[in-house]
């Protein structure tokens, strides 16, 4: 039953009523700033900035109706926001409608997978209340759920419909239960607004991975006090969930979570911290969707309670995920331990655990299936809950019979008292860094290599990680006594911490307008910040992610990978990188691979052909014709030109204004072959220019570098150890002195070898460009090198490397034209690569980048005719 | 057993059971016990088994939760409803 918090309107005084529209205009205020907070940042997708504002609108009228239309209105509000989210129904694509610009029948289309889901929902609703015994009803929801599971497991069969799956398993993979249970007990109301309402939950449209709300806590808070109290409480909590996935976002673009990368036990520590870390994204849009909740009257608990300041397993347990943790403990937990309490209690305390674990694992499974298409059987994933279980269940036995400190007056603490939870939180702190890195690495070879990083700690390095604990430390003895806010004590008049409206409401609207005014602040009080803040607003991949999409992206043409290594593309849509399967052949010398001739296929979503000579490019002839200047451009997959069309990749842009613009009259044709290969290294960029390059007659070589070279050449050199394939004579001396030195053998783990080869790349660039440029002498070819840049600097290092790289090549005796201006005219540098999941460079980028390179070739290789512009060329 | 038995018995219990040293005043009838940490998850059990015991009567599992045991006057509501 709803209780009633209010007065009916007649019993209020007029000053109560003024005070009462004061309050609600203030937590009206506040809610619209969070909105446009969310909208500003583009948090989490444009799905969520439009659910906000959905959810302004309906909380005003929400309010504004009488209690008993309340729970009805929400019921519909939560069926139109599932409806227009699954179908991506937004106000284009009404407008479109409206203008004519769509048929009705495709707006039409557009109801679709939200209709779908409505029904699927409110069918299993049904089943749910059949007037057939219970045990029936639950067989019939199995019997069904059976079904929805083998046609998610073969979504592809409806793929307008894909969406739709996620956010129906989401929905009711967990509720059904919880629902069945509190039905099966009668211990809360039922009803259809309740029920849809709470199935069709407003924010789970935007969150596949939505907290388990219990059915009971749902309906026992539903306006169990006082408005002002319930709203100021979601907007705070709500304030909360969006600066933690800032803080998320901060974490996720800065910290050194590449393994492949961690050259020091520091780096290590700050990968562990940033692994842990990364779960405030989890627990920030959990603050989000709870208070947004509270917004409607949903009294909900507070969820993730300062959890990074847990003193014990059993305290992090209660902590972190309380829907979680109260859905096993409902589920499994209890029906388990009264089973098995003839026992005694410390063998139904053990299996009682030890079962609940399992079902988290097992659970945690079953919601990725429905969230990716396949089930999570992994025994990392396994070992990890078991591993947190036994944790659990060992401190719950220490409390059960050493007894846990409780006291009545959590005033009366004592500096010493303060000191040991401080204490116990860094400990906890550090335990679950480790426990939690050891669950976020891809496998277990990455985590022996993260492992392998910090063998060699210095005294600096061990001083600064202790500099942390103490901050955690402090923390603790700060707020590890503070205990989680909840209104469930409610109904059995229990005391609850004196609430504030005013300076709450205050704190909130400073905190939004403050999140609101430090972009602008910011980038013009610091313009050197404006790089630093778009990184936060975009929700991009950071560079650890890019690296792993690009390694992922190489991974099947690594023929002899010895590793099952667990990379999926993230949201990369099916067939995106297929072709490469056909576009490239292995190659048993120290090359590994070429492209397979007169082929095509599609690569990075664009059509992809290679010509009769295994090049990407137009058909030439092997020899070179009369009066033509040939150059041939070394290179990897962006010089390649992954994901454009042939004719939009910046050599060929080159070439057509080379032959349309005729820069030097002894030649009346132009080619520049692309004997760039994805993934190539700098070594195999060099070895393929004197194994097929100069057999083309070319008048000079382009070698392009970039700064993320590095990567290939750790990768080529761990894939030729792995293969055993010699180096050639010439560059046999310098790869195994690197190699022995680095103390790499290719029985190690991937990630291992390519850390250890991390530190010798500089080298080997030194010598790959002194012997590019040897070679060309050798062959009276004129040698270029060109630095291509990145087309978004995940990584925030691009500007280091370029330095490198341009000084080893000038040392070398190289011409340099630097590149790195092309892109300087696009603020939004996201225009410059082809997806979130794919880095390379758009259609736009080679346009920037063939405009450069011409401006700065034609004086190096032609002189400079006075109407050419100046090129961005800088000489050794 | 009348109403006061039942919240002096269980009082007690808790009393000796978790919160040994401290003033038993403090402890009213409507001290939260579960909302405030004094009856953790595990700690409900054990007081599920002692009032099993004492009591002579049967919780079920979908009955070991708050509005049942938050306070003393909680307990006591339900172990009267459950003898009855």
């Amino acid at each position: 039953m709803i209780p009633h918090v209010e007065q009916p309107i007649g019993a209020r005084s007029m000053k109560q009523r003024i005070f009462g529209f004061g309050q609600f205009a203030a937590v009206a205020i506040q809610f619209g700033l969070i909105a446009l907070v969310v909208d500003s940042w583009q948090l989490e997708s444009q799905l969520l900035a439009r659910l906000m504002w959905l959810s302004f609108a309906g909380f005003i009228i929400h309010h504004l109706l009488p209690l008993r239309f309340r729970l009805p209105f929400f019921a519909m509000l939560s069926l139109l926001a599932v409806v227009m989210g699954v179908g991506h129904l937004g106000p284009n694509v009404g407008m479109a409608w409206f203008t004519g610009k769509i048929t009705t029948a495709s707006f039409l289309y557009h109801l679709v997978p939200g209709l779908t889901l409505v029904g699927i929902g409110l069918g299993l609703i049904g089943v749910c209340h059949l007037p057939i015994r219970f045990g029936a009803r639950v067989g019939l929801v199995a019997l069904i759920g059976a079904g929805l599971t083998f046609l998610r497991a073969n979504s592809h069969w409806f793929p307008d419909v894909t969406e739709m799956w996620i956010i129906l398993g989401s929905m009711f993979m967990f509720r059904l239960m919880v629902y069945l249970y509190d039905l099966r007990h009668r211990t809360a109301p039922f009803s259809l607004s309740r029920a849809i309402s709470y199935f069709f939950l407003l924010p789970n449209v935007c969150f596949p991975l939505f907290p388990v709300v219990d059915y009971k806590t749902f309906c026992s808070t539903y306006y169990n006090e006082d408005w002002p109290r319930i709203y100021q409480t979601g907007l705070k909590w709500m304030l909360r969930g969006v600066i933690q996935l800032l803080l998320y976002r901060l974490v996720y673009q800065y910290a050194p979570l590449d393994v492949y990368k961690l050259s020091s036990a520091l780096d290590v520590a700050g990968c562990m911290l940033g692994m842990y870390l990364l779960y405030l994204h989890i627990s920030g849009t959990f603050h989000l969707i709870v208070g947004l909740l509270l917004m409607f009257g949903f009294n909900l608990p507070e969820t993730h309670h300062l959890y990074y300041l847990a003193t014990s397993f059993t305290d992090f347990w209660r902590r972190i995920n309380i829907y979680w943790k109260d859905f096993v403990m409902k589920l499994f937990f209890y029906p388990t331990h009264f089973k098995l309490r003839k026992m005694g209690t410390l063998w139904a305390l053990s299996i009682a655990t030890l079962i609940t674990f399992l079902a988290t694992w097992l659970l945690h499974s079953w919601q990725w299936f429905w969230i990716r298409g396949r089930p999570l059987l992994d025994w990392k994933d396994f070992s990890f809950w078991i591993i947190l279980g036994v944790l659990v269940l060992v401190t719950a036995i220490y409390e059960t019979t050493r007894g846990r400190k409780r006291t009545l007056r959590p005033s009366r603490v004592s500096l010493r008292q303060r000191l040991t939870v401080g204490l116990k939180a860094a400990g906890m702190f550090s335990l679950m860094c480790i426990i939690w890195a050891y669950w976020s690495c891809q496998s277990w070879t990455e985590f022996q290599a993260l492992v392998d990083a910090a063998s060699r700690p210095t005294l600096r390095e061990l001083m600064i990680v202790f500099g942390v604990l103490v901050l955690i430390c402090l923390c603790g003895m700060v707020w590890g006594w503070s205990s989680r806010e909840t209104s469930e004590g409610r109904g059995t008049q229990a005391s609850r911490a004196p609430f504030r409206f005013w300076p709450s409401a205050i704190a909130v609207t400073a905190g939004a307008v403050c999140l609101l005014a430090v972009p602008s602040v910011a980038t013009r009080m610091i313009p050197a910040s404006k790089g630093f803040i778009a990184r936060l607003h975009s929700d991009v991949l950071n560079a650890r992610d890019m690296a792993q999409q690009r390694r992922g992206y190489y991974e099947e043409l690594d023929v002899g990978r010895t590793e099952n290594w667990a990379w999926h593309g993230a949201e990369e849509p099916e067939g995106w990188s297929k072709g490469k399967m056909a576009f490239f052949r292995g190659r048993s010398d120290f090359l590994l691979r070429d492209i397979i001739p007169s082929t095509s296929t599609v690569l990075g979503g664009a059509p992809t052909t290679s010509n009769s000579l295994g090049l990407r490019d137009r058909e030439y002839s092997k020899a070179k014709a009369a009066n033509t200047y040939r150059i041939v451009l070394l290179g990897a997959s962006n010089d390649m030109g992954t994901g454009v069309r042939n004719d939009q990749t910046y050599e060929n842009l080159v070439e057509d204004n080379l032959n349309s613009r005729v820069p030097d009259a002894r030649y009346s044709r132009y080619e520049v072959l692309n004997l760039a290969v994805a993934a190539d290294s700098i070594l195999q960029r060099v070895l393929r220019l004197e194994k097929e390059g100069f057999e083309y007659q070319p008048d000079a070589a382009i070698l392009s570098v970039t700064a993320v070279d590095e990567q290939f050449v750790a990768s080529h050199l761990r894939q030729a150890l792995i293969q055993g394939v010699e180096p050639p004579p010439g560059y046999r001396e310098v790869v195994e002195s690197v190699v022995r030195r680095a103390g790499v053998k290719g029985k190690m783990p991937a990630v291992m070898i390519e850390r250890r080869l991390q530190p010798y790349y500089t080298e080997l660039c030194r010598w790959s460009f002194q012997r590019f440029a040897q070679q060309c002498a050798q062959h009276g070819v004129h040698p270029l090198v060109i630095y291509r840049p990145a087309p978004a600097d995940f990584s925030g290092q691009e500007s280091a490397g370029r330095t490198k790289l341009i000084e080893l090549a000038r040392a070398a005796g190289l011409e340099v034209i630097d590149l790195s201006p092309a892109f300087d005219s696009v603020a939004d540098r996201s225009k410059l690569i082809l997806a979130k999941w794919d880095d390379h460079t758009t259609a736009l980028g080679h346009r920037l980048l063939a405009d450069k390179l011409y401006e700065g070739v034609v004086p190096l290789l032609f002189g400079s005719p006075s109407n050419e512009q100046t090129s961005s060329r800088q000489k050794p | 057993m009348n109403p006061q038995d039942i919240k002096a018995t269980v009082k007690t219990f808790i009393l000796n059971e978790y919160l040994p040293g401290e003033d038993p005043a403090a402890l009213t009838d409507t001290t939260p016990l579960m909302t405030t940490g004094i009856l953790d998850s595990i700690a409900v059990l054990k007081v599920v088994t002692f009032l099993e015991g004492q009591f002579g009567i049967t919780i079920e599992p979908h009955e070991a939760v708050l509005e049942n045991l938050n306070t003393l006057s909680d307990i006591e509501r339900f172990v009267t409803s459950k003898k009855a």
